[in-house]
């Protein structure tokens, strides 16, 4: 692995072209003949009321509307957006996770604010947004529950008669005693604590904010298949899902994956895909466009889940954590989604972060009036380390130990337990992170400095880090496939369902291939096509690069498996001999070529060209497979017979969690709250880089939303539920202004366990920045802030309330 | 609604439209013409996915303009930035500075980094942040979008200064 063409090599993405120039077809640019418009209608008025009366006949008057939908005439069957309940067996998601379908393509019980409740189907958007204001809807208000303090309360209107208590979730007893996970006796070792810092944390609710609108096409043809145009990041999980949903086997489903206009787990799952193709099989042999408007996705689709999230940490004088207890209790929003998930892992990023005495998790949530909460990059590390990184630093102080060395005393190491609970970590760079995030950004220089300072400008300095995976096994279903064909003239066609969000995982399942194969990536196509490709699960947990690429590296070995074979057999060379080498299956024996030096087909024949042992050329049995014959005058083949097929059905062994150090400095104006990042300094354990730039934008560009829910973003309702922040202008996300000077730091020591060493990094950008900058604040005005995002307002009050330091 | 009939260029090509006088300029280019290559991301002038350049140099919001008001104007989308097959030079900054993830954004993001250069052939980085307030990209946190957007300016002067009989600095 010393020479490598093109893994580590930051080579442009492979559709950048494409994008710069708008040729890139979003699933709005899908436009067929014969196309019909579907609008959804929404209840903006209620967060809660069930429709009393509902009456579509103005609406179907409307010249060029085709077709009224209300909630009879559609399917009635339950689903659940979120794919969760595939990734578990049956019995573990249904009766010990408690996962259930609680939604239905239109409501007569509206749970949150735009929650649908008919659709219309016409000529063009204009006359279906016509006639969707003449919907008369009648509605009978019901109790509003914005919180799950107030939903839980005894005598609170029921939302879903399986969910007592409008509890969406808990940790089941069954698989976890007093439905906590963690280890050690938690209450036995907080008495034996010198110091116990303990605090309740609120954590907001953000939104991805992905900047296509959520846009689809579907057409039930007349062949019978339903096709779907979607740009979800989890295509064969929805198609599975669509097709259980309207009854039709998988292969009677066309699910197209488009061009994704960002996800970060906003479309990790269905969206409105139900709606839409609902509409579709509503005028068969019609496609029917649905393009949603960006207000509907504030309302109407999942964010990360907001809560209370309580920790109590006991440490000895030395700074040994001796005990942990945690509690996060989070808002479902409306209905079922990611109940079980979000809650569930939150836990894990805390256990798998320090080497605890003891520890003990618990996760719960209960339905509110909001929109749903889902998935959301990070998946619940976000929440945990706003609350355990401060906690760990509130110690430090107390104990007047410099928190990067506490850290880098008390973090797990490779042999640990990981995130996972009985799965060691494989690796752990964290040490390196730290040393060389705290050197670049000036941690002990600056810590000395800002601790006395005057002037109504404070600076603060702080660190935070966090511990990742790279794909969800084993606790949720991994498995990609990929089918790698040669062409006969030695090109390749690798197929897979593996989605590209934007990250680049297009780019390097490409570069994974031409390493691989030892062939230019210019000669590898990527075909993504879910009637084409087997399983994979989609694009979440950090995974495609670390399984997809896992997928892609097997189904290559099988395909170099069956040249050396094919070789071996006309060469008469045993397999463990040769190799492949510039194109050629080649003897090991035989001396590289000289740089420079061209080799023809000639020379191959006669071979031993450049010295001992002989050689076949890749083209030559890839052609002589396909172009077979057999010479009728002496009975002689030309070749083996058989296109080369390369097939991988891959389950990864493991999760090769990847760590970082994100390093933050603030200066907060005292007289107006404000709060300006100066620097970021992200270290991130990556095992080894693919593609370096693609890494380090994952890490600035996650480090955005980072920033945004320590600092500015939340999504805000009013007493009745109705969403406040539905604009881009009333959810504040950092602009080009705002943004810090960031610098990103690559560790690269290759894990043992992963394919070319690489651990993930998709979601690693937007967790530490969250408690770096918490951390930083703390620093700066010696307040710790307990609810985020850190507004101007919250530091003016707190500064008032308490004092500065 | 009444209907005006319009002329318009659009990327050097002149287009006759018979157009509602409430339709937007995003409606007319993207529904009438079929010029996909500019986006709808909120309809609302927020996150500047629509922007589209008149005459060369000012960037506007699409989803803000009406059709109407672009009688008689030049408009230049993403579609039109090729030169004889060649990416321009923003374009191929954006690619080697790694500023397109997703690609949403890219369209408007190009064309805002046009106006900007147009307006102010060598920016400062503050002076680039300042003009791309008002596009929004939820990818890349704007590092690299910074830094395409320099590139381009550095590429763009040089090749004025060897246009103009000068040598390369």
């Amino acid at each position: 692995m010393s020479e490598m063409t093109y893994i580590g090599k930051s080579v442009p993405k492979v559709d950048a072209r494409e994008k710069v120039t708008g040729q890139v077809i979003y699933a709005a640019e899908v436009h067929l003949p014969n196309m019909l418009y579907g609008k959804i209608v929404r209840c903006w008025e209620h967060s809660h009321a069930r429709v009393t009366h509902l009456d579509l006949s103005e609406a179907a008057k409307v010249p060029g509307v085709v077709k009224v939908l209300g909630p009879g005439d559609v399917t009635r069957k339950l689903y659940n957006t979120g794919v969760l309940d595939l990734m578990v067996p049956e019995d573990m998601g249904k009766h010990l996770l408690g996962d259930i379908e609680d939604q239905r393509i239109f409501t007569d019980h509206v749970r949150h604010q735009g929650d649908a409740i008919c659709g219309i189907i016409a000529e063009s958007e204009e006359i279906a947004e016509q006639a969707a204001r003449k919907v008369i809807a009648l509605y009978e208000p019901l109790p509003v529950y914005l919180t799950a303090a107030e939903s839980s309360q005894p005598g609170a209107f029921q939302f879903d008669e399986r969910k007592p208590g409008n509890m969406a979730f808990q940790l089941p007893e069954q698989m976890f005693p007093n439905n906590a996970y963690g280890w050690g006796d938690v209450d036995a070792e907080m008495a034996t604590a010198d110091l116990i810092i303990e605090d309740t944390f609120y954590v907001p609710k953000v939104k991805q904010c992905q900047l296509e609108p959520h846009a689809y096409v579907a057409f039930y043809d007349q062949s019978g298949r339903l096709n779907c145009w979607t740009s979800t990041q989890m295509p064969k999980c929805v198609h599975n899902k669509l097709a259980r949903l309207f009854e039709l086997p998988i292969s009677r489903v066309n699910l197209v994956s488009t061009t994704i206009g960002g996800g970060f787990g906003g479309r990790l799952g269905m969206v409105f895909e139900p709606e839409t193709c609902a509409m579709a099989m509503a005028v068969p042999g019609h496609p029917v466009k649905v393009q949603s408007a960006r207000e509907e996705d504030w309302v109407a689709s999942e964010s990360r889940h907001p809560g209370k999230y309580r920790l109590k940490m006991g440490f000895k004088n030395d700074g040994t954590p001796v005990a942990a207890d945690a509690h996060f209790t989070s808002d479902a929003g409306a209905y079922f989604s990611h109940s079980s998930g979000v809650p569930f892992t939150a836990g894990s990023w805390l256990t798998g972060m320090y080497k605890y005495n003891a520890v003990r998790y618990k996760g719960d949530c209960y339905y509110t009036n909001q929109a749903p909460s889902g998935a959301f990059r990070g998946y619940g590390n976000p929440q945990t380390n706003f609350v355990l990184e401060q906690i760990v630093d509130q110690a430090c102080l107390k104990l007047n130990i410099d928190p990067v060395e506490w850290r880098k005393r008390w973090h797990k190491q490779v042999g640990d337990d990981g995130w996972c609970i009985g799965v060691p970590y494989s690796s752990c760079s964290l040490d390196e992170c730290l040393d060389r995030g705290a050197e670049a950004i000036g941690w002990k220089e600056k810590r000395a400095r800002y601790a006395t300072q005057s002037g109504t400008k404070r600076r603060g300095i702080g660190v935070s880090v966090m511990n990742h995976t790279s794909g969800a096994m084993p606790m949720l279903l991994e498995h990609t496939t990929c089918t790698v064909k040669m062409n006969e003239d030695a090109s390749a066609v690798i197929t897979i369902a593996c989605s590209d969000l934007g990250q680049g995982s297009h780019t390097v399942l490409k570069q994974i291939a031409a390493e691989t194969l030892g062939m230019p990536m210019e000669e590898i196509h990527l075909l993504v096509n879910m009637d084409a490709a087997g399983f994979d699960i989609g694009s979440h947990a950090s995974r495609t690069t670390y399984v997809g690429g896992g997928a892609v590296l097997k189904a290559c070995e099988d395909v170099k498996r069956q040249l050396i074979g094919r070789a071996s057999t006309r060469l008469g060379i045993p397999v463990e001999e040769l190799e492949i080498r510039d194109r050629h299956v080649v003897s090991k024996n035989k001396p590289r070529r000289p740089e420079g030096a061209i080799e023809d087909a000639a020379d191959h024949l006669r071979n031993n060209v450049w010295g001992v042992g002989a050689s076949m050329s890749i083209k030559e049995i890839c052609n002589v497979g396909v172009y077979h014959f057999v010479n009728p005058m002496n009975g002689e083949a030309n070749g083996i017979p058989g296109q080369i097929q390369g097939y991988a059905s891959y389950f990864p062994s493991h999760n090769s969690p990847p760590f970082g150090a994100c390093f933050a400095e603030v200066e907060v104006d005292i007289e107006t709250g404000q709060v300006q990042v100066l620097e970021l300094v992200m270290a991130h354990d990556i095992g080894r880089a693919i593609n370096p730039k693609a890494v380090a934008g994952q890490l600035v560009g996650g480090s955005h939303q980072a920033l945004g829910m320590a600092l500015t973003e939340e999504i805000h309702y009013n007493a009745k539920g109705l969403c406040l922040t539905n604009s881009f202008t009333d959810y504040k996300m950092f602009g080009p202004l705002d943004m810090p000077k960031i610098t990103t730091i690559l560790v690269e020591n290759p894990d043992p366990v992963a394919p070319y060493g690489l651990k993930s990094v998709g979601e690693a950008g937007p967790v530490n920045p969250v408690g770096a900058t918490a951390n930083a604040i703390s620093n700066a005005l010696g307040i710790m802030f307990t609810e985020a995002p850190i507004t101007p307002e919250k530091i003016l009050l707190a500064i008032a309330a308490q004092g500065l330091a | 609604m009444k209907n005006r009939l319009i002329t318009l260029s659009v990327n050097g090509r002149n287009y006759r439209l018979n157009v509602e006088v409430n339709r937007t300029l995003l409606q007319a280019l993207r529904d009438d013409l079929k010029l996909v290559d500019v986006k709808y991301g909120c309809g609302s002038g927020e996150c500047g996915g629509c922007s589209v350049l008149v005459e060369g140099r000012e960037c506007i919001n699409s989803c803000l303009t009406l059709a109407v008001e672009m009688e008689g104007r030049n408009i230049t989308t993403i579609g039109g930035m090729m030169r004889k097959g060649e990416l321009h030079p923003i374009q191929q900054a954006f690619i080697d500075e790694g500023a397109i993830q997703c690609g949403f954004c890219t369209p408007g993001m190009v064309m805002k980094t046009a106006s900007i250069l147009a307006k102010n052939p060598c920016p400062s980085e503050d002076e680039i942040r300042r003009g791309l307030e008002g596009n929004i990209c939820r990818c890349t946190g704007y590092e690299n979008i910074v830094r395409a957007v320099q590139t381009a300016s550095r590429v763009m002067h040089e090749s004025d200064i060897q246009a103009a009989g000068g040598a390369r600095p």
